[in-house]
């Protein structure tokens, strides 16, 4: 910003940033929160005055993953001496992991399942509520379409519905035609969730791109279907990504379908990672190290495309 | 390289006629310039040759070919958009190419196309940049590349001046008719600059209200208009227009005494429409003189441009405000009585009601 600044801008500016450092306080601190109880062990995580200087440990984790039951006795010295030091952690906490009892195998927890459901789910669903939401914002800005206005209110109108109250139809039809606890199930659901907000995004995008670009290619000898691949795909790339993040967020936090149409087999990490609060006192840690980990790929995701996302929010208003 | 024929073509968008009964040839190199205000139905004609608008009826040959029913893809036709239309995510390299991979040309085929398009337009060192780093000039030069590589039967360009700076105009203007000179190729040209068609054109095909109105070249257009439209549209300041009283050999103007005198068998021809008539003079036509001469009506200056190279005065007789060309320097102020005079042989007679010009060819 060039130009002369009074000392009231300066002021103006100061305060500003005061500002954001304080709202970057309250929203960083839930994640930093997470984070350091992710790694203390148990007996520190729900102390009070809260314990903010500790040892960070791995056991959260190592509970998060494996099967564990309440210690009855304590593990004699041989069997502790035996046991890898990642189960020592669990015997120091109070509890012992569950092994098979033939092979002597660790039994796992299921959260690696939980979290690859969940990446299944939301990759696929975002990529289809992407696609067909570019086509047909597509479709809707570049053809003349009868009721153009109607239909697009009627795609925003199915957001005016919060979701949960067509839950038990939902479930009930589901239950019907198999859908139930199966990763498509929620892939189909997911993707209707996030199409009509797909669809609105991705036409404003559109919207932008001027419509010479395809005409050009057209007498150049190119098909609609090939001028829409090489020069409007390219252009709303941008839009795509923005379009993208929002839908994974939206289809990666959901709680209440996944709670009610999985089980076990297509379960995601969402309605997986409370239920593992235990018996008895709630050990906060593995929660904390199961929503951890959890973050991660929304964090990963949205910085990868960040450029995108950045000019993507701006709208085209600095287009050129 | 083509003819192109638009036989009785018609355009609607829903109830609105926006080309009408469009009759017009378009020879084997020619350069063609659509002039009209906007909204004429000029850029819809362009578009509807090159296949980017269908038409409601009617037929469009290229090369004898009717080719109304077909892609815009399959008329081997290339176009200028006035935005120019250079894909951002291109060089401009990969932005000549583009159409001809359309068609699979292999790739030594492709370089050779692109290096000699890129040094007839003078932009080969600008090759492998984007086209957002390109001033107006070299975008447009490159857009014409990129419409020109391909060699296609015929060049379309929709006002591609129109984003340009005036003085950048100008330069490209004089590019575009080298090039057409050098090329020979078949060119249509949309503009609502009536002095950019009467520079480029062979023929000036003028629209109004999706009807066409005239077609010719730029001198027959200025000194033989065939309506009051055409008459008003073409030349720079607009035809002077005036209600006049005809009695025997005098033009009298509406609140004027002393009428100006024609020779009587010009009126005579005109006595037989029985109609009202409208005058119309181009500013040459209009002769002002600094002392009584005899013909000659007195009148005020009321304005004054100074062009340089010639003055615009505005003169005041009875009701009429006339606008007339004189050498620089003739009149020195507003305000001051000229004796103003006609050159007869240039004058125009206008119908009042159908607007059509009625000494034909003068």
């Amino acid at each position: 910003m060039a130009g002369v600044r009074t000392s009231r801008e300066k002021w103006g500016n100061r305060i500003a940033i005061a500002t954001v450092f304080v709202a970057l306080i309250i929203m960083l601190t839930p994640i930093y929160w997470i984070t350091a109880t992710a790694f203390k062990p148990r007996n520190l995580a729900t102390t009070i005055p809260p314990t903010v200087v500790f040892t960070p440990e791995v056991s959260p984790f190592v509970k998060l993953f494996t099967k564990r039951s309440q210690l009855r006795d304590q593990p004699t010295q041989k069997e502790y001496d035996a046991a890898p030091w990642w189960e020592q952690m669990v015997f120091d906490g109070g509890e012992k992991v569950v092994r098979n009892r033939k092979t002597g195998e660790v039994r796992p927890s299921g959260y690696a399942d939980r979290f690859k459901n969940s990446l299944i789910i939301a990759i696929t669903s975002t990529l289809l509520a992407v696609s067909m939401g570019t086509l047909t914002a597509y479709g809707f800005s570049r053809f003349k379409v009868r009721g153009e206005d109607d239909w697009m209110f009627f795609i925003l109108s199915t957001r005016m519905l919060p979701p949960v109250v067509v839950a038990i139809p939902m479930f009930l039809m589901y239950r019907v035609v198999g859908l139930n606890d199966t990763h498509l199930g929620l892939i189909i659901l997911y993707t209707a969730f996030n199409l009509s907000f797909a669809v609105w995004i991705m036409k404003g995008f559109i919207d932008e791109i001027p419509k010479e670009y395809e005409e050009a290619a057209l007498v150049d000898g190119y098909t609609r279907m090939q001028a829409f691949f090489k020069v409007v795909l390219p252009e709303a790339l941008t839009g795509m990504a923005a379009t993208a993040v929002f839908c994974f967020i939206t289809a990666w936090n959901e709680y209440a379908f996944a709670l009610i149409m999985t089980t076990r087999k297509a379960q995601t990490s969402p309605p997986f990672i409370p239920s593992q609060i235990g018996s008895g006192l709630p050990d906060w840690t593995v929660i904390a190290a199961g929503t951890f980990l959890f973050l991660i790929p929304v964090a990963v995701f949205t910085f990868l495309l960040r450029n995108h996302l950045l000019r993507g929010m701006s709208f085209g208003a600095i287009r050129k | 390289m083509a003819q192109i024929k638009m036989i009785n073509v018609q355009k609607f968008f829903g109830q609105n006629q926006v080309l009408q009964d469009l009759n017009l040839t378009i020879e084997d190199g020619e350069f063609v310039v659509f002039v009209g205000q906007s909204g004429g139905g000029k850029t819809t004609a362009l578009r509807a040759i090159a296949g980017l608008e269908t038409i409601t009826s009617g037929k469009i040959l290229i090369d004898g070919v009717e080719v109304q029913d077909r892609k815009a893809a399959d008329r081997d036709i290339a176009f200028v958009f006035q935005s120019f239309s250079l894909y951002p995510h291109m060089t401009v390299r990969e932005n000549i190419t583009f159409p001809l991979r359309a068609v699979r040309m292999d790739k030594t085929a492709r370089d050779k196309a692109v290096n000699e398009t890129a040094e007839i337009l003078q932009i080969t060192e600008h090759l492998d940049r984007k086209p957002s780093s390109l001033s107006g000039g070299d975008m447009q030069r490159v857009a014409i590349g990129r419409a020109l590589v391909r060699r296609p039967q015929a060049l379309l360009m929709d006002e591609p001046l129109g984003v340009l700076d005036s003085k950048l105009r100008e330069q490209m203007r004089s590019e575009l008719k080298r090039l057409h000179i050098a090329r020979g190729s078949t060119s249509v040209y949309v503009t609502h600059d009536q002095i950019e068609a009467m520079s480029l054109a062979d023929q000036m095909v003028i629209l109004h209200d999706g009807v066409l109105q005239q077609v010719g070249a730029p001198d027959d257009v200025y000194l033989k208009p065939k309506n009051l439209f055409v008459a008003k549209f073409v030349g720079s300041p607009v035809m002077n227009v005036a209600d006049v009283q005809i009695n025997g050999s005098e033009v009298t103007m509406k609140g004027v005494d002393t009428g100006f005198t024609f020779d009587e068998s010009t009126l005579a021809s005109l006595a037989k429409y029985d109609t009202e008539i409208t005058l119309g003079l181009r500013p040459e036509a209009i002769l002002l003189s600094q002392a009584r001469t005899k013909g000659y009506t007195q009148a005020v200056t009321t304005n004054i441009e100074p062009l340089g190279s010639h003055d615009i005065v505005d003169v005041r007789l009875g009701d009429t405000v006339l606008r007339v060309r004189t050498e620089s320097g003739f009149v020195s102020g507003e305000g001051q009585p000229v004796w103003v005079g006609l050159d007869t042989t240039q004058a125009h007679f206008f119908d009042k009601k159908t607007e059509l010009n009625l000494r034909g060819a003068a």
